[in-house]
């Protein structure tokens, strides 16, 4: 049933090395399936390899044992197929808006006309306006160089986005924006997308499912599915669902006032899924 | 530049002409010590247009304008490699203080010695003046490219000749122009330095027959103001280039 842009983990670990010439695991026996064209959020505690487990993903880290793949192959580093977006802009300071949106068709050397075409598509469908193209992003807004990092990310058509806590610089009214238009980016660009993020709210309105890691090493202790009927709206976040799934994800991530345990009949293990 | 800029600048000129003037008046000192900035002016204007300044002028700026080329372009790819390497800088770095540390002065007759007293020796000498500020200016621009955006044009799949031109240039560029404005003021330095050590033509040259063989004390003002306008027009040039390829950030 999954389109292009599946993501499977199978079994995943990863350490970085430690300063006495040892290793720190970081991620320990990740196994997770992402069907192509789906959302899913990944949380979890400081610290617990979220970050790092994105960067897998990405091509950027190497796994050190077990496997990542996109489209049943090997993830052997960066793709094309794969968009990033990091918790900060990361906008090359010395360039325009729209020099930072066309970077990586640049990269990939498209000619100038395709380049200006698929600029004007892009802050279309990520709602920049268009006067702000020429401005350096020292004069933009918080918002709006996130809104120009998506861009750049979408740029090369990616089948699968990555956002790494992409809106936390964010105050809490935009968030809740922001959150909204990437739902309804997605069902136009109908990329798969996996997010980090920090927020349980905002897990539960943009995705279908919210894992959850445990600490470090960060292994996954649950695989929750969000019962929110699409296209959501604002408003579903006062639906009974809501609460019930967030408290669930509560237990998961040791909150010491949520019971562990209870309403197990939505709670998917991971170990069932793999 | 606006009103308000230009106001402060000229209100300094007009003051340092003021004291200069002041200062002849008070001490009654002969026009062969200190000749009055009228004086100066007057002389500066007819050398000019009698010929006197243009050949030494022209000579000193052809050694300027070389040697701050190859000193510039030495120290940008030493600079790059002292970033990039560890090794090389701990081999290199040694020689390259030690060649700072001892005075150009003390080297510019050895250098005329060995290459000569026309051009050569006075382009090695700019060179080797240039090179130091530059190279190190370089090696610290070059290190200091943010880690992130070198992380995004990884995951961007950037060559590494495009990380080079995309990337790293780019971020180093303004210190690497705070290195050319060092440069450029010491290039006038090393040219006159080097003529003073052995040349036959040259602002340094002048300079020395004015105050010997002419005992023309006025020329002699006139020509090191005109050393003074070379390095502030070069210094002025390495700001413009600066603005137009670093821009706003």
């Amino acid at each position: 049933m999954s389109g292009p842009g599946s993501i499977r983990l199978h079994d995943l670990s990863f350490g970085f090395p430690s300063r006495n010439g040892g290793t720190l695991p970081v991620l320990d026996g990740i196994d997770l399936e992402v069907p192509g064209g789906s959302i899913v959020a990944l949380i979890g505690p400081n610290g617990c390899g979220k970050s790092t487990l994105l960067r897998v993903i990405a091509g950027l880290l190497p796994p050190a044992s077990g496997e990542a793949l996109l489209d049943d192959r090997p993830i052997a580093g960066p793709d094309p197929r794969i968009g990033l977006v990091f918790q900060e802009p990361r906008l090359l300071p010395w360039r325009s808006a729209a020099a930072n949106i066309t970077y990586p068709l640049e990269l990939a050397r498209w000619s100038p006309t395709r380049r200006a075409e698929r600029l004007a598509a892009l802050t279309e469908l990520v709602g920049l306006d268009p006067a702000v193209a020429t401005a350096r992003p020292a004069e933009l807004s918080g918002g709006t160089r996130q809104r120009v990092a998506l861009a750049r990310a979408l740029a090369l058509e990616p089948a699968v986005l990555l956002l790494d806590e992409p809106f936390s610089a964010l105050d809490a009214l935009s968030r809740e924006r922001f959150d909204l238009e990437l739902l309804r980016l997605w069902e136009r660009a109908a990329t798969t997308i996996v997010m980090v993020t920090h927020s349980i709210p905002e897990a539960i309105m943009i995705a279908d499912r919210v894992v959850v890691l445990s600490p470090r090493p960060g292994r996954v202790v649950a695989d929750i599915e969000v019962e929110l009927p699409r296209p959501r709206t604002i408003d579903d976040l006062d639906d009974a669902a809501v609460s019930r799934t967030a408290r669930l994800i509560r237990a998961h991530l040791g909150d010491p006032d949520v019971a562990p345990g209870s309403d197990q009949a939505t709670l998917t293990p991971a170990s069932v899924l793999a | 530049m606006t009103r308000t800029t230009w106001l402060p600048i000229g209100g300094a000129f007009v003051s340092f002409i003021v004291v200069w003037k002041l200062v002849v008046v008070l001490s009654g000192l002969p026009p062969f010590i200190l000749p009055a900035p009228e004086t100066v002016a007057q002389r500066f204007v007819g050398a000019w247009f009698d010929g006197t300044i243009w050949p030494h002028f022209s000579t000193t700026m052809v050694e300027i304008a070389l040697g701050f080329a190859v000193g510039v372009v030495l120290a940008l790819a030493v600079g790059y490699g002292l970033a990039r390497s560890d090794l090389f800088e701990k081999l290199a770095s040694p020689y390259l203080v030690a060649a700072q540390a001892v005075p150009v002065l003390v080297l510019a007759p050895l250098l005329v010695l060995w290459f000569g007293n026309g051009l050569l020796s006075k382009v090695v000498i700019c060179a080797l003046i240039v090179f130091f500020p530059v190279a190190i200016a370089t090696m610290v621009g070059f290190r200091s490219v943010d880690a992130r955006l070198l992380e995004l044009g990884r995951s961007l799949r950037a060559t590494r000749r495009q990380v080079l031109m995309t990337l790293e240039i780019p971020a180093a560029l303004p210190n690497i122009f705070g290195g050319m404005r060092v440069g450029v003021t010491l290039a006038v330095v090393g040219a006159i330095v080097g003529e003073w050590a052995g040349a036959s033509s040259g602002l340094a040259v002048l300079i020395n027959l004015a105050r010997a063989s002419l005992f023309d004390i006025p020329l002699m003002f006139a020509t090191l103001v005109t050393i003074a306008l070379v390095g502030i027009a070069l210094y002025l040039v390495v700001v413009i280039a600066e603005r137009r390829l670093v821009g706003a950030r």
